[in-house]
């Protein structure tokens, strides 16, 4: 499956840089975790740390139970899913893969959370059981929907994302309901590998070498995997089995350092990565090379972390947050190494093979239009009240509009931004999986505004939607200028948008392990709080998205041109460059409009184009109107459940939108599958 | 009056004329009369808000304010996270008649209307949501946490404020006098007892490896200062004043007591006296743990009382090696 890899296997030659940078890698971030301490202990005392201490001197004792403790442990995981995320590329044959990428981290969370709600028990019993059956329940989820496709390397690392959503969006549900109570699961969420006693690392290590002596023992084997699925079969290697089993063994692996410290995302990714960028090669290399730079990485993320916490004011600085911001470069600067062999699913789907019956565009319009107006009826008048449900009479409609009618027009209409921009975004990259969740697009509309929050700005909603554009406008380019050689296929472009997505995580990480509330606050607003939005904000926002559409009527003839090619395209008069200019611009206020109400993560730009397409709308137009419409009902209908389901609690609009689209998606992806 | 009076001015003698003008200047008269009588106006964060009487049916948005309007007498009408109310704050009770209207962070508009308040309190941390709120009833937004606020200054100013618009303005300065005699008498008793010379830490705990520390800008230095206290720990926090902090953090204090907040996990005491890093504090080998009951950090000004007592108790019943 690695070209390049069987290429190197011939002719096996180690670049010096590879073990320099590693070497390079442990020895600083080792000095720069002890400096703090050399004013209070010698080096000796520094150094033996790490396995005695003065029990009169208590900088020796801090020394031995705080920071030794936490140095080992960085290691040890760093270096345990460093491995891990290298197997996982070698059995997926996919440069992507990684536990964090294929959600086993969010579905370990996910686990912990519902039994610290719901089964505390449990929990303490054993707190690894639970954080495996969740990795396990995420991850058999991913190899479900993508069995039928061989693992086709990029449906797989689609799937994942979308599960880490989506499980993310459950988990996010109950702490919003009960943020208060799980204070320690917001910073069990943002990966903090504060230690106060050898007992973790004792715990963990036994595990984590068990673990990595039977995914090295599971090397030979894995090997034969790299000669292709069949080669390896007719050399009697069980394929599936091993997958399987190699798969199982990551999952206990990631799962029992999540249980332990948290979530500390993209080591897994980074490590292996990093190492190939370094030039290693075959297996053999990529294993070893791997585990060692995963320890590496993650001490300097921790000892940055820790650092970062003594400059500031003391508070703690969690290590998820400073590994997300070293793993997203490293992420972003190996776009340009790999080479694209692969198709996103979409991609290979010709037209001709997914080709629902067409339909008329009056006739759908019309009834997605009657839809809608159904459910702003029953928004506007069904409600549950404090004793009862009952209808509000048409009579006093004028003022329940106050707290229904802003927050449904407004949705409705982000719903409609975002079928647009959906629309748009697989236009131009000729890709039906494209859509601005998914490409990062949304990602950096929300990493803005997440910097906002962070800095503490006050900037009111016209701000907001103006930092947010830039935002969106700057992922949208950066994609488009990365993606153009590969005309906007393969990794290149997924990759952008998980790099954007690690950002834009490492922020939220660190808010939501700063405190409680400014936390519950800002998942509120990332899962789309529509209930915020006032009169005039709904208004405004008609009137802006009024006007892009009309500017999409002049974008619609560049549009199905640009689809025939760029050299056909300026064959029939169309300037190219300024076209795809003013439709990525469109695209992203489009976005960011819809991203400022509902935030980043609703789905719907993938899910209402998709619509569109299954209900037979093929010609730009008609897909653009469909597209919009399907949008606006999804988040009238997302917003009328967040305010009923749990009354008088509510849950964002988002949220609900991400977990029907989330469904939806996976869904999608199976049919395909199937076809 | 005029009108049978042959000398006076044509224009006046005209009744058609005299009398709409004797009206309307006899309404407004009366109606700037009753404004500067009944309705009064009160500036707060974002804009004003003028009341004709003082309000009946009160909705809280957050618990701050539902503790001053149990202080001031008051139950309201509707309250954010109820069940929430009475696991963290506990005192003022609430009753349990009073319905819930949605969560802190994202109440139900329509809960709240439904309760048809002539009054709705908030801070600015719903500020997006005030012009909406508007719309429903008066609103008066006081937000005792925020940047660069001082929160037991500013819950002083909003219970005396509410006290003026309920009526109540000699209950809310009875109320605050209380709160300063208590911390006097507590500060007596202290320096009676000579439980007052080290500084203290106070923590909450999280897990058995971090804890939110309260910090010298949030509510509880109120208490702190009013006992001559010194709190260890010397940054400011975040704007509701405390930082999660690893426990180690507390380790370059060796002088500090530890008073813990509970609530606290279960298993946490078993953990702590497993791990030498704790046994070695010095103010668990000085045996200067210290546990009190729930107090809301993030309340008005009762919690700076309640806090008051139960340290003063605490630190004078004497501390332990461990947490309970």
């Amino acid at each position: 499956m690695y070209v390049e890899s069987q290429v190197a296997t011939t002719a096996p030659r180690l670049p010096g840089k590879l073990p320099l940078t590693a070497i390079l890698l442990w020895l600083g971030a080792l000095a720069a975790s002890a400096a703090p301490w050399l004013p209070e202990l010698d080096l000796l005392s520094v150094v033996s740390a790490f396995w005695s201490y003065d029990g009169s001197d208590y900088s020796s004792v801090l020394a031995h139970f705080s920071w030794a403790p936490r140095v080992s442990i960085a290691l040890l995981i760093g270096c345990g899913l460093g491995l891990a995320g290298a197997v996982t590329q070698q059995v997926l044959g996919n440069p992507l893969a990684s536990p964090t990428t294929l959600g086993v981290e969010a579905g370990g969370q996910f686990g912990v959370t519902l039994a610290t709600l719901f089964a505390p028990a449990l929990l303490a019993f054993s707190q690894d059981l639970v954080a495996v059956a969740g990795g396990l329940l995420a991850i058999g989820m991913v190899v479900a929907l993508t069995w039928r496709l061989g693992f086709s390397p990029v449906t797989v690392i689609l799937a994942g994302l979308v599960i880490t959503f989506f499980m993310g969006a459950l988990n996010m549900a109950f702490l919003l309901i009960k943020g208060e109570w799980l204070g320690n699961l917001f910073i069990w969420g943002a990966g903090s590998l504060v230690q106060n006693s050898w007992q973790p690392f004792m715990d963990l290590w036994p595990r984590v070498l068990i673990l990595g002596a039977a995914l090295v023992l599971l090397m030979r084997p894995l090997q034969l995997l790299q000669l292709g699925q069949a080669s390896a079969s007719s050399l009697g290697a069980r394929v599936g089995l091993l997958r399987m089993l190699a798969l199982f063994l990551v999952v206990l692996m990631s799962a029992t350092v999540v249980s332990r410290v948290g979530v500390v995302a993209f080591v897994g990714l980074a490590a292996p990565v990093l190492a190939r960028l370094l030039g290693a090669r075959t297996l053999q290399e990529r294993l070893f090379w791997s585990t060692l730079l995963g320890g590496g990485l993650l001490l300097l993320a921790d000892t940055l972390a820790h650092w970062a916490s003594s400059w500031g004011d003391g508070s703690l600085v969690p290590t998820g947050t400073t590994m997300a911001l070293i793993g997203g470069p490293i992420i972003l600067l190996a776009l340009q190494g790999f080479k694209n062999t692969h198709h996103m699913p979409g991609q290979e789907s010709n037209p001709g093979a997914f080709l629902p019956k067409r339909r008329s565009v009056l006739v759908t319009g019309a009834v997605l239009l009657c839809l809608l107006l159904v459910t702003f009826f029953v928004s506007m008048g069904w409600s549950p009240g404090l004793q009862d449900w009952s209808w509000t009479p048409i009579t006093d409609w004028g003022e329940a509009w106050v707290w229904r009618g802003p927050r449904l027009l407004a949705a409705i209409l982000a719903g409609v931004c975002l079928g647009l921009a959906g629309s748009l975004i697989q236009r131009m990259t000729g890709n039906v999986m494209a859509s601005p969740e998914l490409l990062g697009i949304s990602g950096g509309a929300a990493l803005v505004m997440v910097l906002i929050v962070l800095t503490g700005t006050e900037i009111g909603r016209a701000g907001q939607l103006g930092a947010a554009t830039l935002g969106a406008a700057a992922a949208l380019g950066l994609l488009i200028l990365l993606a153009r050689r590969h005309r906007f296929a393969g990794n290149q472009l997924l990759l952008g948008g998980l790099a954007l997505y690690v950002f834009m995580d490492s922020g939220l990480r660190l808010v939501m392990a700063s405190g409680g509330t400014v936390a519950a606050k800002l998942l509120n607003w990332m899962y789309g709080a529509t209930w915020l939005i006032s009169e005039t904000e709904a208004l405004s926002l008609l009137g802006l998205t009024l006007v892009i559409c009309l500017g999409l009527f002049v974008a619609i003839r560049p549009l199905t041109l640009l689809a025939l090619g760029d050299t056909s395209a300026s064959s029939l008069g169309l300037p190219v460059t300024r076209a795809r200019l003013g439709l990525l611009v469109l695209a992203a206020i489009l976005t960011a409009a819809a991203t400022v109400v509902i935030g980043p993560l609703s789905f719907v730009g993938l899910i209402a184009p998709h619509l569109a397409r299954v209900l037979g709308q093929q010609t730009v137009g008609r897909q653009m109107i469909i597209s919009a419409l399907a949008g606006g009902l999804l988040l009238a209908l997302a917003d009328y459940l967040s305010r009923i389901v749990i009354f008088p609690s509510q849950l964002p609009a988002g949220l609900l939108a991400a977990l029907v689209g989330g469904i939806y998606f996976l869904w999608g992806l199976s049919r395909h599958g199937r076809a | 009056m005029c009108t049978s009076s042959p000398f006076t001015n044509p224009v006046f003698t005209n009744p058609l004329l005299t009398k709409p003008l004797a009206r309307i200047t006899a309404g407004l008269c009366l109606l700037l009369l009753s404004a500067t009588a009944a309705a009064q106006t009160w500036q707060h964060e974002q804009g004003r808000v003028s009341l004709d009487e003082p309000p009946q049916r009160i909705v809280a948005l957050n618990w701050a304010a539902t503790e001053a309007l149990l202080l001031l007498g008051v139950t309201p009408v509707g309250v954010a996270d109820k069940s929430g109310y009475a696991t963290w704050v506990r005192e003022p009770v609430l009753p349990d008649h009073v319905p819930n209207i949605g969560t802190r962070v994202a109440p139900s508009l329509e809960a709240i209307a439904e309760l048809e308040p002539d009054l709705i309190i908030t801070s600015s941390e719903m500020a997006p949501a005030a012009d909406l709120l508007q719309q429903i009833a008066p609103t008066y937004v006081s937000s005792v946490y925020k940047k660069g606020s001082q929160p037991f200054a500013k819950a002083r100013q909003m219970l005396i404020t509410l006290g003026e618009m309920l009526d109540r303005e000699d209950r809310a300065r009875e109320i605050l006098a209380d709160i300063d005699t208590t911390l006097a008498d507590q500060r007596r008793r202290l320096e009676a007892h000579g439980a007052h010379k080290r500084p203290v830490a106070l923590v909450s705990f999280l897990d058995d490896r971090h804890v939110r520390i309260f910090a010298p800008n949030g509510l509880y230095q109120t208490t702190l200062d009013g006992l001559g206290l010194d709190n260890v720990w010397p940054h400011d926090g975040n704007y509701w004043g405390f930082s999660t902090v690893g426990l180690e953090a507390i380790a370059p204090y060796p002088d500090g007591r530890i008073v813990v907040i509970e609530p606290t996990q279960p298993g946490l005491s078993d953990n702590l006296a497993q791990s030498p890093f704790w046994t070695y504090l010095p103010a668990v080998q000085r045996s200067q743990v210290y546990q009190i009951e729930p107090v809301w950090p993030f309340g008005a000004v009762f919690p700076v009382k309640r806090l008051a007592i139960q340290l003063t108790d605490a630190l004078i019943q004497g501390g332990s090696d461990n947490v309970r």
